[in-house]
């Protein structure tokens, strides 16, 4: 399979811009050497905590703002090197499905007016009737009966909300899809709904994915791979099965271990990580993880672990990353 | 039985026109025990949220109607005088809600709102209340309490007001305490923490714990008895390890099934079909019939009864009557 999209080196940094008085803020870094590749048709889940930068990732893969270093290749030509009409013609391969569905709905419009926008957009509609005829398509293959195109979103529930959002990112038959937090606010029974649909059109339409969640459990059934996120870097990344069944990375580990399970009797000595995620505008130095981590060594704070190969295709950023549960490790001295 | 600390019977909400009544909670009934933690499990719209609230009587009433009896200590709260409420909210029970930003006041320092937790219900000189207010911050796990004494809501992150409105719950060792949602805004490793603390305090004080959840899992991780809601109703309830192992209703059923796990290897999940219905548009019979796999033509016409089919598991199911009478 060809390689869709190309993620080389890339960073972001936000600066204080605003006008106001007093000192400025420090820069936060919410993006920094990011490298990885998407191939055709592959769906690569990102995970990690609230401010680790997975949403900030996504937006750069879509061009929605510009990278402070390295860069992003669409089918081998950079993005940052194109004009703004090249872009705008590539935004029609590229779509983007959000994670509150009714914040991302115009309450006045028709469903069939959010559903055709993209379409209307590229000029993708010849007529009105050819208009209500792929809008009656898209609901259907969303599995929504045709007839709700002339409604409103405050009509539908967050599932079927959801729905009206990913048959408008499927409208132009884009060729890769950002899908932010797409499951987070909805209801365990219609999770499981939406990321079946998701799955199934996926296998439909053949589009490239990169999903962004906070739960590695809703990523299992997603995925073909996994990159974990921590201070904006990528901590691990691997084939689903490398990272569920053999994590490196401790953090990896703890995030699994930290999930709930809907399994009484696996009540258990789950791995509790101390402390909160420190602030992106001051990251620890050496690894970030440091100050959580139940293995941190001296040479942690020293120096940064690299992200390296530990087997083909998987790899960590850990001085200390083996296949071994955390139990059973100590840390070298 | 008389450590039974907490006793719901028949509770039930209504609002709008007598003559045509939305029930958002029906004849709801529970109980939990003394140092034991109970978890309602449902989606939105279970009524789920609103029966917590009717404990508390913050349900305000008009327009809600409340009828039934909250007995709680044996004494029923829905017949102590309105005014007389918040003599026992904050004191004898203590409650922890989802968003804490928008419980606490930004404009306060957590030394005094926790302070002002003590001082509604007991007098004590200023050093003492210091001193207590500072044991609550240890024993929620505030790092640093004295240094912390003075700061502001603002100045931390959603775990630690999680923690700062615990504090705020416990201050009066309340022996009941109702979580609505507590670790629904969190990040995982940051849920975990919060509902070991939790445990934690349950173990010290012995409060009974009722925790309103949506996640299956979180209730796996610390309860000890369960109750199914869908629509106001309470399809299920059991022990936590019989609901898991031998769950009875179709509902609960597909819920378990429906959630992701790490460990799974299924190529899809199992999904419920459709979606909860508005309340307005239940009419006569179960209301989850038209999502269930198990529907027969009973269900169209009558609400099937919770009954008991092992010891202390109880489901409101035709289908499952009638499997256990074959």
């Amino acid at each position: 399979m060809s390689v869709l999209i190309d993620v080389q080196g890339l960073g972001k940094t936000f600066t204080d811009t605003t006008m106001r008085l007093g000192p400025k803020r420090p820069p936060v870094r919410a993006v920094e050497s990011v490298s990885f590749q998407i191939h055709q048709g592959e769906a690569l889940a990102v995970v990690g905590e609230s401010g680790c930068g997975k949403s900030t990732l996504g937006r750069l893969l879509l061009h929605l703002i510009e990278a402070s270093e390295g860069r992003v290749m669409f089918e081998n030509r950079d993005m940052s090197a194109m004009s703004r009409h090249e872009i705008r013609q590539l935004r029609q391969r590229m779509q983007m499905v959000f994670q509150d569905p009714f914040g991302s709905l115009s309450p006045r419009r028709t469903v069939a007016d959010i559903i055709a926008e993209p379409m209307d957009s590229f000029g993708l509609t010849k007529s009105r009737k050819d208009r209500r005829e792929k809008v009656a398509e898209l609901l259907d293959l969303v599995g929504l009966p045709p007839s709700y195109m002339d409604r409103r979103p405050r009509q539908f529930s967050g599932g079927q909300r959801q729905r009206i959002g990913i048959a408008r990112a499927i409208s132009v038959d884009p060729a890769f899809i950002v899908a932010d937090e797409p499951v987070s606010a909805l209801d365990v029974s219609i999770q499981a709904q939406i990321i079946n649909l998701m799955q199934d059109l996926q296998e439909k339409r053949g589009f490239s994915f990169l999903f962004i969640a906070h739960d590695l459990a809703v990523v299992r059934h997603v995925a073909d791979r996994v990159a974990v996120m921590y201070l904006g870097r990528i901590v691990e990344m691997g084939t689903k099965a490398q990272i569920y069944s053999s994590p490196h990375h401790p953090y990896t580990e703890a995030l699994m271990s930290a999930a709930p399970r809907p399994d009484p009797a696996a009540r258990s000595n789950r791995i509790i990580l101390e402390g909160d995620v420190p602030s992106p505008s001051n990251v620890p130095s050496g690894c970030p993880f440091r100050t959580r981590c139940p293995l941190a060594a001296e040479i942690c704070s020293v120096e940064r672990p690299p992200l390296i190969e530990v087997e083909p295709g998987h790899t960590a950023a850990c001085h200390f990353a083996t296949p071994y549960p955390i139990a059973q490790r100590s840390p070298a001295t | 039985m008389s450590d039974r600390l907490l006793d719901i019977r028949d509770l039930s909400v209504e609002f709008g026109p007598v003559a045509r009544p939305l029930r958002v909670v029906d004849r709801v009934s529970f109980s939990i025990d003394a140092g034991k933690t109970l978890g309602i499990v449902g989606e939105s719209g279970s009524g789920k949220s609103m029966t917590a609230l009717s404990v508390l009587r913050l349900v305000p009433e008009p327009p809600a109607r409340i009828s039934g009896q909250i007995l709680f200590d044996g004494r029923d709260l829905l017949k102590v005088p309105r005014r007389n409420m918040p003599a026992i909210r904050g004191k004898d029970i203590g409650m922890i809600f989802q968003e804490p930003m928008a419980s606490l006041n930004p404009l306060m320092s957590i030394g005094d709102q926790i302070a002002e937790a003590i001082m509604l219900h007991e007098s004590m000189s200023a050093d003492r209340r210091r001193e207590r207010v500072l044991d609550l911050l240890r024993l929620v796990g505030l790092p640093d309490p004295e240094g912390r004494l003075g700061a502001y809501p603002d100045q931390f992150s959603g775990g630690m007001r999680q923690r700062v409105m615990a504090a705020i719950a416990m201050a009066c060792n309340p022996r009941l305490l109702i979580a609505d949602e507590p670790t629904t805004a969190l990040d995982v490793t940051i849920q975990a923490q919060v509902l070991e603390m939790m445990l934690d305090i349950r173990r010290r004080f012995n409060s009974a714990i009722l925790l309103i959840t949506h996640d299956l899992g979180v209730v796996a991780e610390v309860c000890e008895r369960v109750v199914v809601m869908y629509a106001g109703k309470v399809v299920e309830d059991a022990d936590v390890g019989s609901l898991f192992a031998n769950a009875l209703h179709p509902y609960t059923q597909g819920l378990l099934r429906s959630v992701p796990s790490l460990t799974d290897t299924r190529k899809r999940l199992y999904q419920i079909p459709g979606s909860v219905p508005p309340a307005r548009t239940i009419k006569a019979g179960c209301p989850f019939r038209p999502r269930c796999p198990a529907r027969m033509d009973r269900c169209a016409v009558e609400m099937p009864p919770l009954v008991p089919y092992a010891p202390g598991h109880r489901a409101a199911c035709w289908a499952v009557s009638k499997e256990m009478a074959e």
